[in-house]
């Protein structure tokens, strides 16, 4: 507590010198206010996610949700998925949402599912979509069918291979049984808050540092290559970590590219970037985000890839 | 890391949110949509950490630590959270200029005609800069030709001349894109002989033809009237 007082009065104290350093170095002023940008993007759908964990905390208990969802877990995990459509808001919120959902073991097939497919699916995210390409509706039926695919296949890879140790992270255990409801939901909102927070700290900048090393000539040399373009779009929306209510309409600025690119970037941008990969690290465990950020990106390119094939021709 | 702590950074997230909101900083960020979010987010944060100060001090005595088992692994992390802090209260970086947004996309197809609005009544109507590139890429009614319009933006130097600017952000300052017109005519060398990032209001027509594959769909407009202006509150295009 009297580490973090003295970082304040330090902070305020140095805060003209900090700036002028800020304004005087062009690079470290981009990167500053870029950080900012997702930060302060993501604070409010970040501030909405853990609320809705912190009821689920506080009012959804294991076996209440267990009875929710269908007794297989193959169709628990479709189910999962659909009902990520009901969720508006963007990936930030989503983690906690899951990992809470997950608990400790018991249905985290599902939960995973609802992970990738609530920010890609809900329906303000396609109406963003529709708004960034006028008169193609066919790309906002490929990112949404591309995107519950990809929800659904790692969440049936999940229920194959997933092993409940990968998650090393544990939620903090309620303390008494007969603390409030309310005591239960602020205890499990702040934790989440903290956690996630965090991690999206690292997240962020990672994406604004990355964006400023990265040369220009990477979107521009692109053109005619299908396979060089689905991959460089791929690692680009890792890289970018774009919220996903905004994605639709940076893949339309970047008209050199075909649809087919620019659809592999709508659909891997939500399921797996660095800021996501970071919070899930923080709210499941590295052993998990390690395993789970590149399958995930391996599924959602390869499903996007075929999707757009099918449709977008 | 004690309680108090954690509860301070929770509150302290939340009220540098709110200091944004009020001082207007978020603009250099966000869009202004994302106000009454933003302000809800504060709240939220505050009351959560102000419920959990309260909470603690009442309880202090017979539950110290009662559930710390959720951070041990990497405390410190939560430190990070002194880096936002920071930069949105005490340093606020500024809003991106003409470095800071990603180079446009270069064109190779025409984007399809439609028919835009006309342009407002009056000799020279106020024309935002990415209005003026989507019109003279695509409106099918050629709404530019033969109107003086009025345009506001920076300064943006290239080798081959001068541009005028302007940031356009869709989502939050991460997904910055310039978009950018050529200035030729009359008065395009007293627009050129200002440092970058300056902020004029020019007034001229728009050369019919220039935004072609060409160009990058970049048009020119040839300049009667430059007049110099103050940075606006708010830089941003949306």
């Amino acid at each position: 507590m009297e580490v973090l007082l003295a970082a304040l009065i330090a902070l305020a104290l140095a805060a003209g010198a900090m700036s002028a350093f800020v304004a005087g170095h062009a690079d470290v002023s981009v990167a500053a206010t870029e950080f900012c940008g997702v930060f302060v993007q993501a604070l409010p759908f970040l501030v909405l996610g853990v609320v809705i964990s912190g009821l689920i905390a506080a009012f959804v208990s294991a076996d209440r949700l267990a009875r929710w969802l269908p007794r297989r877990p193959a169709v628990a995990v479709a189910v999962a998925g659909v009902g990520g459509a009901a969720l508006p808001g963007c990936e930030c919120g989503s983690v906690p949402v899951a990992r809470r959902l997950f608990g400790d073991g018991g249905s985290g097939a599902a939960a995973l599912t609802f992970m990738l497919s609530a920010p890609a699916i809900n329906p303000v995210v396609l109406v963003a979509t529709a708004v960034a390409f006028p008169g193609q509706p066919a790309m906002v039926f490929a990112r949404c069918a591309a995107s519950l695919i990809t929800a659904i296949t790692m969440g049936l890879l999940w229920l194959r291979w997933g092993r409940a140790e990968w998650v090393t992270r544990r939620l903090p255990t309620p303390h008494a049984t007969d603390a409030s409801r309310w005591a239960v939901f602020t205890e499990a909102a702040r934790h989440d808050f903290l956690q996630a927070a965090s991690y999206l700290v690292l997240g962020a900048a990672a994406a604004a540092l990355l964006r400023v090393a990265l040369p220009p000539w990477v979107f521009q040399h692109l053109a005619g290559h299908l396979i060089l373009g689905v991959l460089t779009m791929a690692l680009l929306a890792v890289v970018l970590a774009l919220c996903s209510e905004a994605d639709a309409f940076v893949a339309a600025s970047l008209t050199m590219l075909p649809l087919l690119p620019r659809l592999v970037f709508l659909v891997v941008g939500p399921a797996v970037d660095v800021k996501l990969s970071a919070m899930q690290a923080g709210m499941f465990g590295r052993p998990f985000a390690i395993r789970f950020g590149p399958a995930t990106f391996v599924v959602a390119t390869v499903v996007a890839t075929v999707v757009g094939l099918v449709v977008l021709r | 890391m004690s309680r108090g702590t954690q509860n301070t950074f929770v509150l302290l997230v939340g009220l540098s949110a709110l200091v944004m909101a009020i001082k207007g900083t978020y603009l250099h960020f966000v869009k202004p949509s994302l106000l009454p979010w933003l302000v809800a987010a504060a709240v939220v944060l505050i009351v959560l950490a102000v419920a959990s100060i309260v909470r603690d001090l009442r309880d202090a005595p017979d539950a110290p630590d009662a559930d710390e088992h959720g951070h041990r692994h990497r405390p410190w992390l939560v430190w990070l959270l002194l880096v936002p802090i920071a930069l949105t209260t005490f340093v606020v970086p500024p809003p991106l200029g003409a470095q800071g947004a990603a180079p446009e996309a270069v064109a190779v197809t025409a984007p399809p005609k439609r028919a835009f609005p006309p342009l407002p009544a009056g000799r020279a109507p106020a024309v935002s800069i990415p209005d003026v590139v989507m019109r003279a890429a695509a409106d099918s009614t050629n709404s530019l030709d033969r109107r003086l319009i009025t345009l506001a933006g920076f300064t943006v130097k290239y080798p081959e001349g001068t541009d005028l600017g302007r940031v356009v952000i869709v989502c939050c300052a991460a997904d910055a894109q310039l978009a950018r017109i050529h200035l030729s005519g009359a008065a395009a060398a007293e627009a050129a002989g200002y440092p970058e990032d300056t902020w004029l209001q020019v007034e001229g027509n728009v050369v019919p033809g220039t935004s072609t594959a060409s160009t990058n769909f970049i048009p020119t407009i040839a300049v009667s009237r430059v007049t110099r202006i103050d940075k606006p509150a708010n830089t941003y295009a949306y």
